[in-house]
């Protein structure tokens, strides 16, 4: 397994490819199950091939009784036979194709399967370190291509092989002399093929590149039509697409160029196998050696390859491709699975009621040297809730990362209920403001938190968040399709949906970063509800940018720079006049209604006096 | 939609007039290629013929040579013509693409109502393709039908009947599949597009890891994923099994075609109207005719494509523009006073409102909805149903849409941020060159908060905030759009809720920043954040879609309790 290096460590690290050796072993051992199948299919079509390869001859026989002056009555067996042959190869070359085709798609539904279980389990950190972008394209481009290389490569390749194999072999029991010269044709083939691949990958790598480009710039300037109209971007904009269009226009045509040279090169192979089994006909028939019929139906064989060959070589294009995404497939299957833990977490979540968080000297680093987090102790009660507030990059996100246990601090510990957070989800429930509506039927994706709940408790869920209203009038209430590319639900919706979630989901420690944050100004009231309510009766964390909600919280903890630099109660931490007090006035000044705000003009156009010390403190941490 | 306007045959036929040249060369070439291959088989059977059997070393060079002579043609044609072939259709594609890019990006609009980008992305890249791919699939379906025609003589010209037999037959036993197989393509269609769901579930289970994730629902998800994966391999096995009968029956309808030839033809030889070369050719050619009688098949297979895919495009360049009518330039020196009378769209319900030249102005609301339709107006990307705006005492819809935004720039709130440094997308007009630093950008930075953005990112101004600006977070985004809109200084801005996702301290910094670059010019700021609304000049309060009130925001926190929900809460 190799890892392409990244050139530091805090670079992207992309997801392992797995070397060609142990691809080969992953199919192998993914065929293992189905042996009895394999044998079945491909003997079936070896059989296919076999028969269909008695067409020439019977040919031949015919072009000999015609050669002969034969009575015609010597015709009818022969046409007989061929009508046969006929029909024999069509019903085993159907039987085995399907039976080749099952295996394949078999194997891969396998693949795919373990694939997304390993991928889902693996560290978010992993995963971060490789971009998003890498287990995606694995997960829709590198399984679509080894999917269609199964579908449509395999049985043709199969057949093609076959046939080629076959074919040289019935050559040689016509005479073994017209199979050296068919293979006269080889070298050029070989070295055509070498040829192609070599300069092929490297081409379709850097179109495939291209188009993606065009793609992106397509959806970007598409997407931000408003804007560019807005600030009359067009000339730019239009100039850009059509840089990237016609790159991928000419690297298309690169493309088509290279296929067309690589056929050229075909042709003359034909030609050179062609001329050669001619005149080997021409000098075994001369000598007496062959019939006519035989050097018939030997130029008729040869010239019935150039199909299979032509499938054969274009073909090993798409297994090309197919072998490096099934690489990588083969690549995160064996990624190591994350320890399974000893169950610690569990028996922490099956004991009733809601466990402490306690953080002891935690610290942490994405990059050495760099920290987010430094020597942060704090202690959560059960069912208490207490607000993170603090300036944008004061280590809010990430400390609520590895209270989830997303994240393993850089030193220190984390511990709730007595445990180590590890991630997954049951001790702990996240909601951050990335929210994602998974495609399907509404009920389906609420079931994902409980995947036994009935309806009624799916309702109860969605009543307690606000939601059940817009939910029941979707056009199929909650079997109503939701998701990308079928009814889109706003993002305020969507997060009610995440808040439901959490409620079904039930774990007894909930962490909330910012969930209601990219709500507009009118839907946070809604959402600050519904959070009070998934929250209830729960150990809670809430990372806070609207202040209303470190009011409403048990405790409120004041983060700058990596650090607690304040905690206490709303009405302490405003009595102690410190960082959260300035906070708080800054947020308030503007909204407290008393005649004592900021009514008078010229007062307005200063900034509000108390916030100086919080504004001046906080910017220079990261 | 207008009338008189472009059908998707319109664009069909542009496409393929624009391309004409291509095609008739590529078309030419093409039938050079097909008397070549469907030569082949016949020079097989005049080697077999006349040196083979009469033992002729002087013909058997000779129509060897003849045969070198031929492939060269058919090769050199074959590469000459697909290559001119596939030109034509990647430049006609890449043509519409353009065209579509112009008309969605057209400064009236219209054309990308109710459609997801991604939609029309894909418009842009497969349906251009597709009927792009129409030029290629014409000149295939001209050298079919050169190949068809050289076959149909050279077999006419060997033995009438056996010619006959093959012309007649050919298409029957094309046919004769074809009826066989269409119930096994319609079914295996149905499946195949059920076997595309696993793929579709698998993607967005990845995109919704972190949210998998927080909730522990990895099992239910990876047990979910199973389910759908069995139902898709179930599905495509039965395509799969539909597609493997299909095939055998072709074979064996062509063999028993072919048989049926051999035996015409053998005993046509037999009696001697026939010679032993001609026998072979016969059957070489029965067996090369398959080859252009199934270009037909998927010609007209791409043809159908090519015309759905251009109904759509035409759609999209056909829509109609969102506003219409206004071609004045607007009046050079704006002063910048707008004025809204009766102004009746979507949520707002007959608003007269002014704004004073050269002062900030807030609007708050009661409904999102109007916030929109305000905004929609006043950068005239929709007109109002009724009432009118008017920019220094002319309407709008009397200024052409691109002239007024130079004058008038709206900044939504869900505006985009495009690939590119951050320093590139707060200067856009400027392209991607790096124009060094800039005085005034740097302003229109530290105003919006921005350069703070930018001192936290690995590169600075320089670093690439990634496709739509996703790379950067909520907050940062809001403030580098700020900046952009500052930095763009029109004489009119309207911003929309520009500091939603930022905290107290920033958006406190950010108001007062917004208040002093403005100084002096018309800036309207539509939000509900009283940290905004405290440091403008006067605030208009929509309530339900009508001027509810007007004042300082101190006066309305006071004296409104409506607008003391709406803000304060």
């Amino acid at each position: 397994m190799s890892v392409t290096a990244a050139p530091n460590g805090s670079e992207r690290a992309l997801l392992p490819t797995a070397t060609p050796a142990r691809t080969r072993a992953a199919v192998r051992e993914l065929l293992r199950p189905h042996r009895a199948l394999a044998v079945a299919g491909f003997g079936t079509m070896m059989l296919a091939t076999a028969v269909g390869l008695l067409t020439q001859p019977l040919l031949g026989h015919i072009v000999d009784a015609v050669a002969e002056h034969r009575s015609p009555d010597a015709l009818t067996w022969p046409v007989l036979a061929l009508a046969g042959v006929a029909l024999v190869q069509g019903l085993t070359t159907a039987l085995g194709m399907s039976l080749v085709s099952r295996l394949g798609e078999t194997a891969l539904a396998r693949l795919r399967e373990l694939f997304v279980a390993r991928a889902l389990s693996l560290p978010l950190e992993r995963l971060e370190r490789a971009g998003s972008g890498d287990l995606n394209a694995r997960v829709t481009r590198d399984v679509s291509r080894v999917a269609d290389a199964v579908r449509g490569a395999l049985p043709e390749l199969a057949r093609s092989g076959l046939s080629i194999v076959l074919t040289l072999g019935a050559l040689a029991l016509l005479d073994w002399r017209f199979l050296l010269a068919a293979l006269a044709a080889v070298p050029v083939q070989a070295h055509t093929a070498r040829w192609y691949v070599r300069n092929a990958v490297p081409l379709y790598a850097k179109e495939r590149i291209a188009a993606g480009a065009q793609q992106q710039q397509l959806l970007d300037t598409i997407g931000g039509a408003r804007t560019v109209r807005a600030h009359r971007l067009q000339e730019g904009h239009t100039r850009q697409v059509t840089e990237r269009s016609r790159a991928a226009v000419e690297l298309t045509m690169r493309g088509v160029r290279l296929v067309l040279r690589f056929y050229s090169r075909l042709h003359i192979a034909e030609y050179v196998g062609l001329t050669a089994v001619l005149v080997t006909g021409y000098w075994l028939v001369r000598s007496g050696s062959a019939s006519i019929g035989t050097a018939t139906a030997a130029a008729l064989y040869f010239h019935s390859l150039f199909g299979p060959v032509n499938t054969a070589l274009v073909l090993l294009d798409d297994a090309q491709s197919a072998t490096a995404g099934l690489a990588r497939l083969v690549g995160v299957v064996d990624e190591p699975a994350p320890a399974p833990g000893d169950g610690a977490e569990d028996r922490a979540a099956a004991v009733p009621g809601a466990p402490a968080v306690t953080l002891t000297g935690v610290s942490h680093a994405y990059a050495p040297g760099r920290p987010v987090l430094d020597g942060v102790d704090l202690q959560v009660r059960p069912e208490e809730r207490v607000a993170l507030v603090g300036t944008t990059g004061a280590g809010k996100t990430t400390l609520a990362k590895l209270v989830a246990g997303l994240h393993r601090p850089t030193a220190g510990r984390v511990d709730v209920g007595g445990t180590e957070p590890d991630g997954s989800g049951r001790l702990v429930g996240l909601v951050t403001q990335e929210v994602h509506v998974f495609a399907g039927p509404l009920a389906d994706d609420l079931r994902l938190a409980r995947p036994d709940a009935g309806d009624e408790e799916l309702r109860e869920a969605l009543a307690a968040v606000g939601a059940l209203g817009w939910a029941e009038q979707l056009p199929d209430g909650l079997d109503t399709v939701v998701g990308d590319g079928s009814h889109r639900l706003t993002a305020d919706r969507a997060q009610q949906l995440a808040l439901a979630r959490v409620l079904l989901a039930d774990p007894p420690v909930v962490v909330l970063d910012e969930a209601t944050a990219e709500a507009g100004s009118s839907g946070a009231r809604l959402l600050d509800e519904a959070a009070e309510r998934a929250l209830r009766g729960r150990t809670a964390l809430v990372v806070a940018h609207r202040l209303s909600q470190a009011a409403a919280a048990d405790r409120v903890v004041v983060l700058d720079g990596g650090r607690v630099v304040e905690q206490g109660t709303h009405d302490e931490l405003l009595a102690a006049r410190g960082r959260y007090a300035a906070l708080w006035r800054a947020w308030s000044d503007n909204r407290s209604a008393s005649p004592t705000g900021l009514t008078d003009r010229t007062g307005l156009t200063e900034l509000p006096a108390p916030a100086e010390p919080a504004a001046g403190g906080s910017p220079a941490a990261h | 939609m207008g009338s008189g306007e472009l059908s998707g045959r319109d664009v069909l036929t542009r496409s393929v007039r624009g391309q004409g040249r291509r095609v008739a060369v590529g078309a030419v070439l093409g039938c050079v290629h097909q008397l070549g291959e469907a030569l082949v088989p016949v020079l097989i059977g005049v080697v077999v013929d006349q040196a083979v059997a009469g033992r002729d070393a002087g013909r058997l060079v000779l129509w060897l040579a003849v045969l070198a002579v031929l492939y060269v043609c058919l090769s050199w044609s074959f590469r000459l013509g697909a290559r001119i072939g596939e030109r034509g259709a990647e430049e006609a594609a890449h043509t519409l693409r353009l065209a579509l890019v112009r008309r969605v990006l057209d400064p009236r609009g219209g054309a990308e109502d109710d459609r997801l980008a991604g939609e029309l992305a894909n418009v842009a890249t497969e349906d251009a393709k597709r009927v792009g791919a129409v030029n290629m699939a014409l000149m295939s379906g001209v050298w079919a039908v050169a190949g068809l025609a050289v076959s149909a003589v050279v077999l006419l010209l060997t033995s009438v009947p056996l010619g006959l037999i093959v012309l007649v037959g050919t298409p029957v036993l094309l046919w004769l599949g074809h009826l066989l197989s269409k119930p096994l393509e319609r079914r295996s269609e149905a499946e195949q597009d059920r076997a595309a769901g696993a793929a579709g579930v698998a993607a967005d289970l990845v995109a919704g890891l972190r949210v998998l994730k927080g909730l522990g629902a990895q099992q239910a998800a990876v047990e979910r994923y199973r389910r759908t994966s069995r139902v898709s391999l179930a599905a495509t096995l039965r395509a799969a099994r539909a597609e493997s009968w299909q095939t055998g029956l072709v074979l064996a309808l062509t063999g028993v075609f072919i048989a049926l030839i051999a035996w015409v033809g053998g005993r046509l030889a037999l009696e001697g109207s026939l010679s032993l070369g001609q026998l072979v050719t016969a059957v070489g050619l029965a067996l090369f005719l398959l080859g252009p009688l199934e270009t037909f098949a998927w010609v007209n297979a791409d043809l159908a494509q090519g015309r759905a895919s251009a109904a759509r495009i035409a759609r999209v360049l056909a829509a109609g523009p969102a506003v219409v009518g206004g071609e004045e330039p607007v009046p050079a020196g704006v002063r910048g006073e707008l004025r809204l009378r009766g102004v009746r769209l979507g949520g707002l319900d007959g608003v007269d409102l002014d704004v004073p030249a050269g002062r900030l102005t807030g609007i708050a609301v009661t409904d999102p909805a109007c916030a929109e339709a305000l905004l929609g107006c006043l950068g005239r990307e929709v007109d109002p149903e009724s009432g009118s705006v008017e920019l220094d005492g002319v309407p709008l819809t009397r200024l052409a849409p691109a002239e007024l935004r130079a004058a008038v720039l709206v900044a939504a709130h869900d505006a985009a941020l495009f690939e590119g440094s951050l320093a590139a997308n707060v200067r856009p007009a400027q392209g991607t060159a790096d124009g060094g630093p800039d005085p005034r950008t740097a302003r229109a930075m530290a105003a919006a908060d921005a350069d703070e953005v930018a001192r936290s990112l690995p590169h600075g101004a320089a670093t690439q905030v990634g496709e739509g600006g996703r790379s950067l977070s909520g907050g940062q985004r809001q403030r580098v759009l700020l900046a952009r809109a500052l930095r763009a200084e029109p004489p009119v801005l309207v911003v929309h809720d520009p500091t939603t996702a930022v905290d107290a301290v920033t958006e406190a910094r950010i108001a007062q920043g917004l208040r002093e670059i403005r100084q002096g010019r018309t800036t309207v700021v539509v939000t509900n954040s009283p940290a905004l609304l405290a440091v403008t000049d006067r605030v208009v309060f929509l309530d339900g879609g009508r001027v509810g009130a007007e004042g300082t925001h101190g006066e309305l926190a006071r004296t409104h309790a409506t607008y003391r929900t709406a803000v304060l809460a």
